[in-house]
């Protein structure tokens, strides 16, 4: 017979299994790098190019990345080798991902002020370089945080 | 043997494979060696013997040249993993409601 120590462990392997399963949801390493190539592209863009350009080819990036990102979120993880359930994935990675797209965004522009105003040359394309290369290093661990932070 | 505490998902190695299997979809081969850190002939021994139970089904898939083997659960196995659950559960459950009768 089982004891309810036995029991207890049992059920708290169960768990860590689970969380780990769900800790695969994600997207592929490269398409990090992709947007973060895109990010520092944007942050030339915005020093050479029309605001008005810049500011319409930032919301179709945005638009496009949160569509799809949904996409590749629906194969539920960032290797090809597992496919999560839906249950252990959870609903709300997709909402998360525009979250921290958003919070991305707003680090940038953030970085860009701090940075015109300590004089720097070029803040625009050096907030995009450094966040740039954030995301393409850091993506999936950004995610993953994210959706920790947020119990998603 | 659907349903209740069962002797065949119990054994700790199995459990969590089983676990594993019930968070996915599908799982292959490679994945689950690495997550259990299990040697290839010790996880294809447990896959047999869960898939001679009717507990799950594998399938080989032809990916850029190599064959890779997928498994997942059947809803046989979903509802035994399911069971199982419930009744670690229970057992749990029943032990902290005697400590509560029993008072301090």
């Amino acid at each position: 017979m089982v004891t309810p120590d036995e029991a207890d462990a049992a059920l708290a392997a169960v768990e860590r299994a689970r969380a780990d399963v769900a800790a695969e949801v994600g997207l592929p390493r490269g398409y990090w790098w992709g947007m973060g190539v895109a990010w520092a592209l944007f942050g030339l863009l915005a020093e050479v190019g029309d605001p008005w350009v810049t500011t319409a080819v930032t919301l179709v990036f945005g638009a496009a990345h949160s569509v799809v990102a949904s996409r590749l979120l629906d194969g539920r993880s960032r290797t090809r080798r597992v496919r999560v359930s839906a249950a252990a994935a959870g609903r709300r990675t997709a909402p998360v991902v525009v979250a921290v797209l958003l919070a991305l965004v707003a680090l940038t522009v953030a970085a860009a002020l701090a940075l015109d105003a300590d004089g720097a040359g070029r803040p625009a394309l050096a907030a995009g370089v450094a966040v740039g290369v954030l995301i393409g290093g850091g993506g999936p661990e950004i995610l993953r945080g994210a959706r920790r932070l947020l119990h998603a | 043997m659907s349903g209740g505490f069962d002797e065949l998902i119990h054994p700790s190695t199995r459990l969590t494979l089983v676990a594993t299997l019930a968070a996915t979809d599908w799982a292959e081969f490679a994945f689950l060696r690495e997550r259990l850190g299990m040697s290839d002939s010790a996880l294809s021994k447990q896959l047999a013997t869960l898939e001679g139970a009717g507990y799950l089904a594998t399938e080989r898939r032809l990916d850029g040249g190599r064959h890779r083997l997928r498994a997942r659960l059947t809803p046989e196995g979903r509802r035994a993993f399911d069971g199982h659950v419930a009744a670690l559960r229970a057992i749990v459950a029943a032990s902290s409601a005697g400590k509560d009768a029993a008072g301090p």
